[in-house]
């Protein structure tokens, strides 16, 4: 049986900055790292620009083999977990082999989630997680943009929303459907997923919220769409981006407890001794200590494998991890969203406070979120500012109540001169 | 992982002209039309202040970590480099980075970044502030870095003591052909020389006598010379048994040219132990044997300047230096062990004790920082063929309280002290200026004081 | 001072009466070179013939004669030695512990105020085990002013840890010190050695003597190897002189262990002080008594004890009392340190009485520190011995034949009358 120092489960974000920083702290421990793919990692985030042909899939890997060799780490491709036994420190993969650890991250992301909609088995639909998936994507999409056909996104987030933006661009006649009445929701609050809504729209997408799914029905090549209330969607391709799942199956009867996801503490250790896990298979604590939906957020992942590489290391300049604040960059249309943090709570108390500007119609749209003077959100639609630095100031609960004014006029250098000030 | 050049902002010095916003922009610009500033100098309402938001070059850069297409790379040179073929134009990188250092430019369509301009910055070379300063000593990092490091992984030191960083960097250029003289005193006492027969270096290391350094390193030195080997006598000496007690010894050797690098680790008293008064110790000062009570007030005499002194004995090599100037203090020291090949070499470090000038652990380099900021300590150099020349600018020194408020052991000091330490710390800047104005025909080289005074008077 | 050149001339004939056997000129194997110099240059004639790597000296009265004839021999091209005119005696010393640290054979000279002033690194050489070797031009101490002879120098640091011994004749210092550097150099000893020869009557007397052989010198030395044991070295990288511990950890049995093997290494040098001296005259034709010379004790009822130069003029005397019929014999002490305890008992137990004569002052005792030194060994004797305490040739003072006759008179008197506890200052009336 091969034995590791250390062996990371996954190769994508959290798995590949946990990886950066254990060889940071640990020069000499023996490491490996275990990828389900054959091909080298590739980031979910970047699969529409693959569907949409803007990135060919040979130049997109987050990493090449020689990276891998500089850290004098293990790579091993096609290595899927299938059975991990934390009393014997060992894992067994699929194809039968085990691998002993002395300490493990399980860092294997998550899969697509499948809602339950009755006919859904019995049509070809697509998803968007891995390159392989992309490709299948282009390949159908390109055709559907040839005939003009149609296609059907079910989810409004942003993996459904980017790919119905590349079926449109791509020549597609495209209907997103989603459940919840606004699309991006959880990413950007209803008055600026409206002005996303509207591009979508003015781009020719038709855009269903508030909307199920009751059945689907195969159709010729494709497949029909039905909508509770009675409405119908033919389809020529049909994409499922209903969210995602975390990737524990492999973790049955393992002792690592599972909920959501992954359940870990402060330092993304595991209820299994020995076990930490980072990325989208971990249940993931908001920052806010409330039930804000956090998860998914790419340098959360970043940030939670950099945290259990430390721990796993005994790094001594380890610090607890935060908690996960929601973070968003999104590009539609050539134009940007970006948000940061929490909208206020339907019932806010009265140490909340929310500034906006520019509301229907105006060139570019702003909202502040604040508790107690303290940064809680940001959110804008056509409005730059550095997303990083305000994630640092709702970090640190930095005060910015008597700033308010000022950073609604100007987030970007309002917040730069606290910066400067504060930790530069 | 490799340290590199980074830019420094000096907010203090900046006055928002905004003159390195335009010679970045003018820079990046391929046709004068598109190009949009990498570095942006922002004022912040309420304190006033001037602040810069621009790449850090970070050594761990969180953009590249989060970037999903790889298209962010720390390079070799230090840049965190941006490559348009893999950009998505996502913006992730702009919430990974917390200092505003990469952002998206409407004019250009994607973001941007500094990339140092191939080592040229030109926001540094348009700042005629002082405010942003091109710092490359990470250079001398990376190479002391590849170096050995001769002294023990832990050591006995206080908390907060810069010499650790003085031995250890000193070892490692000086190297492994070296015998090392720690004079009782601090050094040994951080374990150069071990305990109970284990040992604190890499290299031979003794106790010489607190009297002797100088004399028992001369015949080290000697003696392997006389055998055809070029073996480095090098001491780390504290203030007293380099300017007090051991002065004759150290005073005879410089006079004799002995071929030996003297670093005197001048931390302004007898620290090691119980931070009691020696002949550096500052006018004023509070220590162990210049109590403050009812009819004291501190030390009463001035310090004497000893590097000065030992310029006067025509040495082959002189400077004074500071843990808060690195990179001058690495070109002095290879310098100074360059003229130790040929004569005697001192170099004199500014050295604040946490202990027993009583301030705050974590405040080491500031505190040896402003020492020289308000020419406290004036950073200069002396080499037998050219003469003197002062390592940085003492024409616009910081107030001289800016230093003395940091320090417990002048808490005392009532207002006529102040002005006694005010005065001869300028009566000292004159005389440094006034060196430096000399040249080596001026009488710096027969060893003749009169001459020079004469010349200078 | 002609007086003294006349006395100490023709004791230093290589056949003299300081040699107690015979000669062995059957194995000196060339006609040897003869010079006639005074004591400080004969000393310089056995650093030259010792070939130390390096000498540092600083000059004092009466050593300088001895420092301007080494850095005159070095200019001279007759020895190769780094010479380091340092700044003081302090320094002088400190130069020679970094050299031999190095590796180097070195030497130095000094004495009276100029040893005072040395005594930090002197106080240490022999607790790094450094085979320094070193002549002190004895002299005496200051308050009142003085620049002249006398051994207050030397036994204010008998207790110091090196290795002393005293010579009687110019050739007797040339000798000694070459000797000294196997002594000091044995690997059983490994400690400094004093080779003593008193200021104004050794130094500044002129005699004639042979210069040893060089070749013959070299072989007798062998090569160098000073700092096997403690190096400051960079291919053999070690901590010379680390803290030890105080009341806890390994630090007090380390420090004993330095301290007893110290000692041992003084108990050592007795055996090898007697073993050099033995070689020395198998090669070289001159026998010198290595600890104790005991002089016409066959038949003695008393003797005198005697240390240095002064045993010259002592001799005559005995002689002179021998041929009245006094049954009077003379011991001289070479060794003090280590102190030859059971040569010296051998040779106090032939007698009934003895009187010794001191260049110094053992002011806490009211009397010589020699006569220390005889009372302690004393104790060894068979028999209860009474001891009296003489104090002469203070300063420069002359100590002629007619002293040493008052002297041995004052001892007989042991012999039927209580031993006086106050010493005989035998200068007291000089004018």
């Amino acid at each position: 049986m091969e034995q590791f120092d250390y062996v990371v489960l996954g190769a994508s974000h959290a798995g590949l900055e946990a990886l950066r920083a254990i060889r940071a702290h640990d020069a000499d421990g023996s490491i490996a790292v275990l990828d389900r793919e054959g091909r080298l990692p590739v980031s979910p985030t970047v699969l529409p620009y693959v569907v949409s042909g803007k990135r060919p899939e040979d130049r997109i890997a987050l990493r090449e083999r020689g990276w891998f060799d500089d850290l004098q780490v293990a790579y091993r491709q096609q290595a899927h977990a299938a059975a991990l036994d934390t009393a014997y420190s060992r894992l067994r993969l699929a194809d039968g082999r085990e691998i002993g650890y002395g300490k493990l991250l399980l860092a294997t992301g998550a899969a697509p989630a499948i809602p339950p909609i009755e006919g859904l088995s019995d049509v070809r639909f697509h998803v968007l997680r891995t390159l392989d998936d992309a490709l299948a994507l282009r390949e159908v999409a390109s055709a559907a943009g040839r005939s003009a056909g149609r296609a059907v996104v079910l989810g409004a987030g942003l993996v459904g929303m980017h790919a119905a933006e590349n079926l449109a661009r791509a020549g597609a006649r495209v209907t997103i459907v989603e459940m919840r009445d606004q699309v991006l929701p959880g990413y950007f609050d209803a008055t600026a997923a409206a002005r996303i809504e509207g591009a979508f729209r003015d781009n020719g997408v038709e855009v269903l919220t508030g909307r199920r799914v009751a059945r689907v029905a195969p159709r010729a090549a494709g497949c029909t769409v039905l909508l509770e209330g009675g409405e119908a969607c033919d389809a020529d391709v049909l994409l499922v981006a209903a969210g995602v799942r975390p990737e524990v199956s492999y973790l049955a009867g393992s002792g690592v407890a599972v909920e959501r996801g992954v359940v870990v503490d402060e330092f993304m250790r595991t209820a299994a001794a020995n076990v930490w896990a980072a990325g989208d298979v971990v249940q993931t604590r908001s920052f806010f200590g409330d039930a804000t939906p956090a998860g998914g957020i790419l340098p959360d992942a970043v940030e939670q494998g950099r945290t259990a590489g430390m721990s796993m290391a005994g790094d001594p300049a380890l610090q607890p991890y935060p908690g996960g604040v929601s973070l968003n960059t999104y590009g539609f249309f050539g134009r940007r969203a970006l948000s940061v943090g929490r909208d206020a709570p339907r019932e806010a108390g009265p140490g909340w406070e929310t500034r906006v500007r520019g509301g229907e119609g105006s060139d570019a749209y702003l909202k502040i979120v604040l508790c107690e003077g303290r940064l809680q959100g940001v959110f804008g639609v056509d409005v730059l500012f550095d997303p990083g630095i305000m994630w640092e100031l709702i970090l640190r609960r930095v005060d910015v109540g008597a700033r308010a004014d000022a950073l609604l006029e100007d987030p970007q250098d309002t917040a730069r001169a606290l910066m400067s000030g504060l930790w530069r | 992982m490799t340290a590199t050049p980074t830019i420094a902002f000096d907010a203090a010095r900046c006055d928002g002209c905004g003159d390195c916003m335009n010679a970045c922009a003018s820079a990046k610009s391929t046709d004068g039309k598109l190009a949009q500033a990498r570095i942006h100098i922002i004022r912040d309402a309420e304190s006033g202040r001037w602040g810069v938001a621009q790449c850090r070059q970070c050594g761990d850069p969180r953009c590249a970590s989060v970037c999903p297409a790889a298209a962010l790379e720390k390079g070799d040179d230090g840049i965190v480099a941006w490559d348009a073929g893999r950009c998505v134009n996502c913006l992730i990188c702009t919430a990974g980075c917390t200092f505003g250092g990469i952002a998206f430019s409407a004019k250009e369509g994607y973001v941007v970044k500094c990339d140092q301009c191939a080592g040229a910055p030109q926001c540094v070379a348009a700042c005629t502030r002082g405010a942003l300063r091109y710092v490359t000593t990470a250079k001398l990092y990376n190479r002391w870095g590849e170096l050995e490091d001769l002294f023990v992984p832990g050591l006995g030191g206080c908390q907060g003591c810069n010499t650790e960083l003085i031995m250890r960097h000193t070892l490692r250029r000086v190297g492994s052909n070296t015998v090392l003289a720690t004079p009782p005193g601090c050094i040994p006492g951080m374990g150069s020389v071990g305990y109970n027969g284990m040992l604190g270096c890499k290299v031979p290391v003794f106790h010489p006598l607190l009297t002797n350094t100088a004399s028992m390193l001369t015949g080290i030195r000697r003696q392997y010379k006389r055998k055809g080997r070029n073996v480095t006598a090098l001491a780390l000496a504290g203030d007293g048994g380099a300017g007090d007690v051991g002065f004759q010894s150290l005073s005879g050797a410089a006079e004799r040219g002995e071929q030996i690098l003297f670093v005197c680790v001048d931390n302004e008293g007898y620290m090691n132990t119980g931070a009691q008064r020696s002949g550096s110790t500052t006018y004023g000062a509070w220590t162990a044997t210049t109590p403050v009570g009812e009819g004291a007030r501190g030390k009463t005499q001035d310090a004497k300047n000893l590097p000065l002194l030992m310029m006067w004995h025509g040495c082959e090599y002189v400077a004074t230096a500071s843990t808060a100037f690195m990179e001058d203090f690495y070109a002095k020291l290879e310098a100074a062990l360059d003229a130790s090949e040929r004569g005697f070499a001192y170099l004199h470090l500014y050295s604040p004790c946490t202990s027993g000038w009583r301030f705050p652990s974590a405040s080491n380099i500031e505190v040896a920082r402003k020492a020289v900021e308000t020419n406290f300590a004036v950073l200069w150099e002396y080499r037998r063929e050219h003469g003197l020349k002062l390592s940085r600018d003492i024409d616009d020194p910081a107030p001289v309280t800016d230093y003395l408020k940091l320090l417990g052991k002048f808490r005392h000091l009532d207002a006529a002290q102040i002005a006694h330490i005010e005065q001869h710390v300028a009566e000292q800047a004159q005389v440094m200026r006034e060196l430096a104005a000399m040249r080596p025909g001026d009488g710096l080289f027969d060893r003749s004081p009169s001459n020079f005074l004469n010349a200078a008077g | 001072m002609n007086e003294v050149v006349e006395k100490v001339a023709p004791l230093a004939e290589p056949a003299g009466k300081g040699m107690a056997q015979g000669t062995d000129k059957a194995v000196v194997k060339k006609e040897p070179t003869i010079l006639v110099c005074d004591g400080n240059e004969a000393a310089a004639w056995g650093i030259v013939l010792s070939r130390p790597d390096m000498v540092a000296v600083y000059p004092i009265t009466p050593q300088s004669s001895l420092a301007e004839y080494v850095a005159q021999f070095v200019a001279d091209g007759v020895l190769d030695a780094e010479l380091v005119e340092a700044e003081g005696e302090h320094s002088v010393l400190s130069v020679l512990h970094g050299a031999a640290l190095a590796g180097a054979r070195t030497y130095t000279a000094s004495c009276g105020q100029g040893l005072a002033f040395m005594f930090e690194p002197y106080f240490r050489t022999p607790n790094l085990r450094l085979p320094i070797v070193m002549s002190i031009v004895n002299r005496d101490g200051i308050t009142p002013q003085c620049v002249w002879g006398g051994q207050q120098d030397a036994m204010t640091v008998r207790e110091v840890g090196w290795v002393q011994l005293f010579c009687e004749t110019v050739q007797e210092v040339l000798d000694t010190i070459v000797m000294a550097y196997r002594i000091a150099e044995d690997r059983s000893v490994m400690l400094p050695v004093n080779v003593n020869h008193d200021g104004n009557y050794l130094s500044n007397g002129i005699v004639r003597i042979e210069l040893p052989d060089q070749a013959e010198v070299d072989d007798f030395l062998g090569t160098p190897d000073v700092n096997w044991h403690a190096a400051l070295d960079p291919d053999r990288p070690m901590g010379v002189d680390p803290l030890t511990g105080g009341a806890t950890g390994p630090g007090p049995a380390l420090f004993v262990g330095y301290r007893r093997g110290h000692c041992e290494g003084m108990q050592n040098a007795l055996r090898v002080i007697v073993e050099v001296h033995e070689e020395w005259a198998r090669r070289f034709g001159r026998r010198y008594a290595p600890l104790v010379e005991e002089y016409r004790l066959d038949g003695a009822e008393y003797a005198l004890v005697t240390i240095g130069s002064m045993a010259g003029a002592a001799k005559d005397a005995v002689d002179a009392a021998r041929e009245r019929g006094d049954r009077v014999g003379l011991i001289r002490i070479k060794t003090l340190r280590p102190f030859p305890v059971d040569a010296m008992v051998a040779a106090l137990d032939k007698l009934r009485a003895v009187g010794v004569v001191d260049r110094a002052v053992s002011y806490g005792w009211n009397s010589g520190p020699v006569h220390q030194e005889t009372l302690a060994a004393l104790q060894y004797c068979s028999k209860r011995i009474p001891c009296l305490s003489l104090i002469g040739g203070l300063a420069g003072a002359d100590l002629t034949q007619a002293h040493f006759e008052r002297a041995i008179a004052a001892t007989a008197r042991l012999l039927d009358s209580p031993c006086p506890r106050a010493p005989v200052w035998l200068n007291a009336e000089d004018r």
